[in-house]
């Protein structure tokens, strides 16, 4: 068992192998981060030196045991914090916050409950930077909404959505701006499996048709692999990268022919990526046990 | 108005439109509550005159109902209540309306910012405690027996909820809201007034509730203790000594009165100003 070797697997030629001599959109260089305890004056590594190339167009899904830094590196990008050590970069420019080339879709949503879905939508046009002219707006929105799936649902109000449509929502409100790069952290992860799933579908969709770099956290092995390009592993904290899988299934995944779940090449990245996995349970489960 | 009511019979989550059903609402039901309210309160002074008549309890302390009324009705009509209650509702606006301007902004300040809130929440939290009592003899001192005082004694009663209520709506707004805005461009200013205030809203209200609460004891007090000879207070305080318990008891009604409606007026503001709170907690 496990003795897949799961980037050097020949036959399917991979769309963004033919752009790995461009240079990286999205690059981090060595980075350490963590955050300062300023009362016991502690400071508490979240990842360790991790060094990750992004390619324009590619869909990057990260696993991991909780706690392992997730949320700590798609924050390193979207720039809310900074690394101790290394760099990240966009485009080869330094981080130093967030920008409207970059677009967050919250697990919780983080939906304004007084506002409309439309309105909802329209906030991510309407602030001092990337304002779009009114005319625009409206326009912009009614087609983010019919990308999701959402028309007709303009003057809703979010507690009157169930979790998939809000989803929805927060996905539209990213799409809206038309930013390079679309980070999710685990955005499905408080929807009901069946809704999951059709959700997965038409993200795939909505990223072909969009063309977004996408950096996206899970906790589901299977989403990982039937939405991403890549995935990494990252170990249990201090989070370090354990390894980088290429998944070389061809796309449309989510595609009744293609069966792409059933196929032997899905069965083996997947059962590679729970060894992997189990390892790092079992690894904090010895740590717990030893103290 | 009329009333419509969306339907949950949202078609499958898939797709796309939505159905909303327009359904009866008898024009009954409107008003049943209205009318309950109206039997309850009306069997409550039955209950109330038929004990009196009993005789158990001597009637000096405790007055036929329909004795109450009728002082009720000849102090309005004879213009010993009017002055009186005009004087006390005047006052007691005026100063709950200097409370929310001074609390509401300070509070959210104080959410807002470390540095104000470190500086000045040893005063805040120690003049919330301290009984309003015993600022009286000082107050009395400094001002006199005049209204200014009584004014005083209504903000400093009704300010420092409406600021505690503002400074904790601030702090728990979501972070990750604030960190939609920061994401989707908002400025610092424009994260205040359309991610944070909002979020506060209700917070200010639940304030200002409280300092309604909180305001008509310091309006009493101060009318009672201050020895101004007007307000509600002062009704109260020559009705006791005058042993005129009709009169007591309708003072009493006329300040029940005053604070139910106020508090009602203040939940009908709150449905205006945050429909989805309501609807979410249901
Ligand atoms: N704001 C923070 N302050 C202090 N510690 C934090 C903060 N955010 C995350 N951490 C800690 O950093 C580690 C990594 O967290 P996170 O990146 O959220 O992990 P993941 O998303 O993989 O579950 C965890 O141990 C977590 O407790
Ligand atoms: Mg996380």
């Amino acid at each position: 068992m496990g003795q897949v070797e799961a980037h050097s697997a020949p036959g399917a030629q991979h769309a963004a192998d033919d752009r790995a001599s461009e240079p990286a959109l999205i690059e981090a260089v060595h980075v350490t981060a963590g955050y300062d305890n300023r009362r016991e004056h502690t400071r508490l590594i979240a990842l360790r030196d991790v060094s990750l190339q992004v390619r324009r167009g590619e869909f990057l899904a990260i696993v991991g045991p909780s706690g392992c830094g997730k949320t700590t590196f798609i924050n390193l990008i979207a720039g809310f914090v900074k690394p101790i050590e290394g760099s990240v970069r966009v485009r080869g420019e330094e981080v130093t916050g967030p920008g409207a080339d970059r677009a967050m879709v919250f697990q919780d949503y983080a939906l304004l409950p007084w506002r409309t879905v439309e309105r909802n939508i329209r906030f991510a046009m309407e602030n001092r930077r990337g304002h779009v002219p009114k005319a625009e707006q409206a326009e912009r929105a009614a087609r983010a909404l019919r990308l999701v799936g959402l028309t007709g649902f303009e003057k809703s109000y979010p507690h009157e959505l169930s979790g998939g449509m809000r989803q929805r929502v927060g996905i539209a409100r990213a799409l809206v701006t038309e930013p390079e790069i679309l980070l999710m952290d685990e955005p499905f992860g408080a929807v009901d499996a069946m809704t999951r799933e059709a959700m997965q579908a038409e993200l795939e969709k909505i990223i072909a048709e969009t063309r977004q770099t996408v950096v996206f956290i899970t906790h589901s092995i299977d989403e990982a692999i039937l939405l991403a390009d890549r995935i990494v592993v990252i170990s249990k904290r201090p989070g370090t990268i354990r390894e980088v899988i290429d998944v070389d299934l061809p796309r449309p995944r989510f595609d009744e022919q293609a069966d792409v779940q059933r196929s032997p090449r899905f069965g083996e990245i997947r059962s590679h990526l729970w060894s992997l996995l189990a390892d790092e349970a079992l690894g904090a489960k010895q740590e717990v046990a030893t103290r | 108005m009329t009333e419509t009511i969306q339907g949950a019979t949202r078609t499958n989550d898939q797709q796309n439109g939505q159905q909303i059903e327009s359904i009866e609402v008898s024009r009954f039901a409107r008003f049943k509550n209205v009318g309950i309210t109206v039997v309850n309160l009306a069997v409550f002074f039955v209950i109330w005159e038929l004990v009196a008549r009993a005789e158990v309890i001597n009637s000096l302390f405790f007055p036929r109902a329909s004795d109450m009324f009728a002082a009720l009705f000849n102090g309005f009509a004879d213009g010993t209540i009017w002055p009186q209650l005009s004087h006390s509702l005047t006052n007691f606006l005026i100063g709950l309306a200097i409370s929310a301007a001074i609390g509401i902004p300070v509070g959210l300040l104080m959410g807002a910012s470390k540095i104000a809130d470190l500086i000045l929440s040893p005063y805040v939290w120690a003049m919330t405690s301290l009984p309003r009592v015993a600022l009286i003899p000082l107050l009395i001192l400094i001002m006199g027996f005049g209204n200014s005082m009584q004014l005083t004694i209504i903000v400093l009663s009704a300010v420092f909820p409406i600021m505690v209520n503002c400074m904790a709506g601030v702090k728990t707004v979501e972070p990750s809201l604030v960190r939609a805005g920061v994401v989707f461009g908002a400025s610092r200013l424009q994260i205040y007034l359309k991610v944070i205030l909002p979020y506060t809203l209700p917070f200010v209200i639940s304030g200002v509730n409280q300092g309604i609460a909180r305001g008509l004891v310091g309006m009493l007090i101060g009318e009672l203790l201050g020895g101004g000879g007007n307000g509600l207070g002062f009704l109260l305080d020559r009705a006791g000594e005058q042993f005129d318990a009709p009169m007591l008891y309708a003072t009493l009604i006329l300040l029940a009165v005053m604070s139910v409606g106020l508090v009602q007026a203040m939940r009908w503001l709150e449905q205006r100003a945050a429909p989805w709170r309501d609807i979410s907690r249901a």
